[in-house]
């Protein structure tokens, strides 16, 4: 995600940067997935079109292609406009890949076999496991709130404040004691007696790894040729 | 094996002693049931010889612990953990992991065990609870006495020589209670380790022979076998009314061919059933069985997807929560994820106040129950700072308060003792008494025989028995359901 992030931003040319959007759009279905499966793919297009309509309209500079009455379309105007839309249109997708692509814990486990310190990657791995159950938690207070006869539709800050420090406080409270019970579970378990451990699990480099890592420094490595021969 | 001699100790900012002059002596092998009413201090006791309690707790403490030679409150926590295990309530609470491998693999790799080892250890150790099934199984899926059970593995897998259990079945229903305590008594006779298991369920654990130590006000007040007197006795069942009162007004819940739930497979099936004014219901069933997700239909927190609900003649589909809740009660499982309020008086008329029914006369009864329930004079305190079963008291004032005609209760009593469940339990009795409905989500069989005129059972979506309570019992028994029957109907 990384490389084709940069590489969307340094690529020389508007067209290119449509290119690379082919390149990243092509990758879903080889990835076994499905542009279906983003979310919200309408109102994606529907912004990336906007900005890219904005650019068009407000960029004076260059030739004049088309002239409608006090408005000019020009030849950098569609430039800008194509870099913007394609651009965002890239980052999104390249998100969506990568969120769909990578199991996080692996990544953390992937991460921690790679050097980062073992402290920080179980750091990620207790957030991916305690969001979903604040979630589901949060949910709970909501129902509550809403049994005790809270109403939530109100227009004045200082009620919406206080509607919000009930809500986040059960939440908080919650929070605290599970630290405690982890707390006692992690050191129970030797957690941080070492300043390294031991990993069952290894993450294996697949050869699909290999390809797309070799074919996106190529990509880098062409456009990088690219600006320096300009 | 252990050796506490004089041990004391009192949290920050408390002003009575969690643990005063505790003194026990624990051979190798021993198995010791640790018990009492909450707050007695046995959860403290088993912090205390996991040393947890001089490290990560602030507080002024008092006498010696020592395990396997080691004083606890000097030596280092982790060479403490080499011998003793922690297994704590909430299995959701203890994991450290996403999966069902990396988590019994977790404190092997933590200790640096080669690869190899720790391989052989994880199936060790899922095989003694009888886990190995689920090995490549993400801990989210599973179910709440399987999440025990790899706790308890995850545990187990480091071979400690003391394995305490603090309320391991607190969250579980009475099947995976039972399997729980299978487990625990599989461990003992696999492998000779000492094992303490602080718990309210002593019934389960008799056949067992236990040690049994019993506390109170964070003091050993029995230290010796299990006698007679330890044998829990069925009290007299004593419902408020045996037979609802039918009015014109129709009846307080109507439930048609009820469907509920996000997915393809819905949590409820085809409910259909009736309640009427007067009635206190007992649902029991299986967690996951569709318990809490009727419940919340009824309040209209969830809508039907078929079917329709309707309470006190409003059809939930066309009525906000809010509005529908001025009528409708509920106290949900966890005390902590239902107090708003800064102050325990605050907290007691918060729904009140919110409905615009905070008038005289309700104040009045909000002081009267305040004061019975112990609370009168720590109207001031914030809600956080009671304790466990207090907080429970609040809950249900809380809900009284506004003298709702239906009162739905989701597990309320889970990690109460006997004293203060029955003292809820009467609460809500005397409530059905002046005509109130009661809908209590239940897994104790005892306190369903002894409160509840009626019996709702859930097995699969669906409900498999609903009847009277007695009569509900049989049924039970019929289709095999041993673990939800009250002792003087179970077999054994």
């Amino acid at each position: 995600m990384l490389f084709g992030t940069i590489l969307v931003f340094v690529v020389p040319s508007p067209w290119l940067v449509l290119a690379v959007l082919g390149l990243v759009l092509l990758a879903f279905p080889v990835a076994g997935l499905h542009l279906g499966q983003v979310r919200g793919t309408r109102l994606l297009t529907t912004t990336a079109l906007l900005l890219g309509v904005l650019q068009i309209l407000f960029v004076r500079q260059g030739a004049v292609l088309v002239q409608i009455g006090p408005l000019a379309l020009t030849a950098d105007g569609v430039k800008a406009g194509v870099y913007v839309a394609g651009r965002f249109l890239n980052v999104v997708f390249l998100s969506y890949l990568f969120v769909l692509t990578t199991d996080p814990n692996s990544l953390a486990y992937a991460l921690m076999q790679m050097g980062l310190p073992y402290r920080y990657g179980f750091t990620l791995i207790t957030a991916l496991r305690l969001v979903p159950i604040f979630e589901q938690e949060g949910q709970i207070v909501y129902s509550a709130q809403l049994a005790r006869g809270v109403q939530y539709d109100t227009r004045s800050p200082g009620r919406f404040l206080s509607l919000a420090r009930q809500f986040f406080l059960p939440l908080l409270v919650s929070a605290l004691g599970k630290v405690d019970a982890l707390a006692v579970s992690m050191e129970g378990r030797c957690f941080g007696k070492y300043p390294t451990r031991t990993f069952l699990r290894v993450v294996h480099v697949t050869r699909q790894d290999v390809t797309a890592t070799i074919l996106l420094l190529l990509c880098l490595a062409a456009t990088a040729g690219t600006l320096i021969a300009f | 094996m252990i050796s506490i001699e004089g041990l004391g100790f009192r949290f920050q900012g408390s002003p009575q002693y969690a643990l005063r002059g505790v003194n026990l002596d624990i051979a190798p092998g021993e198995f010791v049931v640790i018990t009492g009413p909450s707050g007695c201090g046995k959860s403290t006791l088993a912090l205390a010889i996991g040393g947890y309690l001089f490290r990560q707790y602030d507080g002024e403490a008092t006498g010696r612990v020592r395990v396997a030679g080691m004083d606890v409150r000097q030596c280092p926590i982790y060479d403490v953990a080499e011998v003793v295990g922690l297994v704590q309530q909430n299995p959701e609470a203890q994991f450290c992991t996403l999966t069902v491998q990396d988590e019994v693999a977790f404190g092997l790799e933590n200790r640096r065990l080669p690869r190899e080892e720790i391989r052989r250890r994880i199936s060790w150790a899922l095989e003694v609870v009888g886990a190995s099934h689920l090995i490549e199984q993400p801990l989210a899926t599973l179910s709440g006495g399987e999440k025990q059970k790899v706790a308890i593995a995850a545990i187990m897998a480091a071979k400690p020589q003391v394995l305490i259990f603090d309320e391991p079945t607190s969250n579980l229903d009475p099947t995976a209670t039972a399997e729980v305590f299978k487990v625990i008594a599989h461990i003992r006779s696999k492998a000779r380790i000492t094992v303490l298991v602080i718990e309210h369920k002593v019934d389960y654990l008799l056949p067992f022979k236990p040690r049994l130590v019993a506390m109170k006000q964070g003091g050993i007040v029995y230290d010796g076998p299990v006698t007679e007197a330890h044998r829990p006795r069925p009290l007299p069942a004593r419902p408020p009314s045996r037979s609802p009162i039918t009015t014109s007004a129709g009846p307080v819940v109507r439930v048609e061919d009820l469907y509920v739930g996000y997915n393809a497979t819905p949590v409820l099936q085809g409910v259909s059933l009736e309640i009427h004014r007067g009635e206190f219901v007992a649902v029991m069933g299986d967690n996951g069985s569709g318990k809490t997700t009727f419940l919340q239909s009824l309040l209209g927190l969830l809508k039907p997807n078929r079917g329709r609900v309707e309470v006190l003649g409003q059809d939930t589909r066309h009525i906000s929560v809010s509005r529908l809740a001025r009528q409708v009660g509920f106290v949900f499982q966890n005390p902590d994820h239902q107090l708003f309020a800064e102050s325990v008086w605050q907290e007691a008329t918060f729904a009140p106040r919110n409905f615009g029914a905070l008038d005289e006369v309700t104040q009045a009864q909000v002081e009267a129950l305040l004061a019975r329930c112990g609370l009168g004079d720590r109207q001031h305190d914030h809600p956080y700072r009671l304790s466990y079963g207090e907080k429970r008291r609040l809950n249900l004032i809380s809900v009284l308060a506004y003298v709702p005609q239906l009162i739905l209760v989701d597990e309320m009593l889970i990690g109460q003792d006997a004293e203060n469940a029955a003292f809820l339990l009467e609460l809500l009795r005397e409530r059905v008494k002046q005509g109130g409905t009661v809908i209590m989500v239940n897994h104790d069989p005892e306190v369903t025989r002894r409160y509840a005129s009626r019996l709702i059972f859930f097995n699969g979506s669906r409900t498999v028995v609903d009847a009277p309570t007695e009569e509900g019992f049989q049924q039970l028994a019929a289709l095999g359901q041993e673990v939800y029957l009250p002792s003087i109907r179970r077999r054994h």
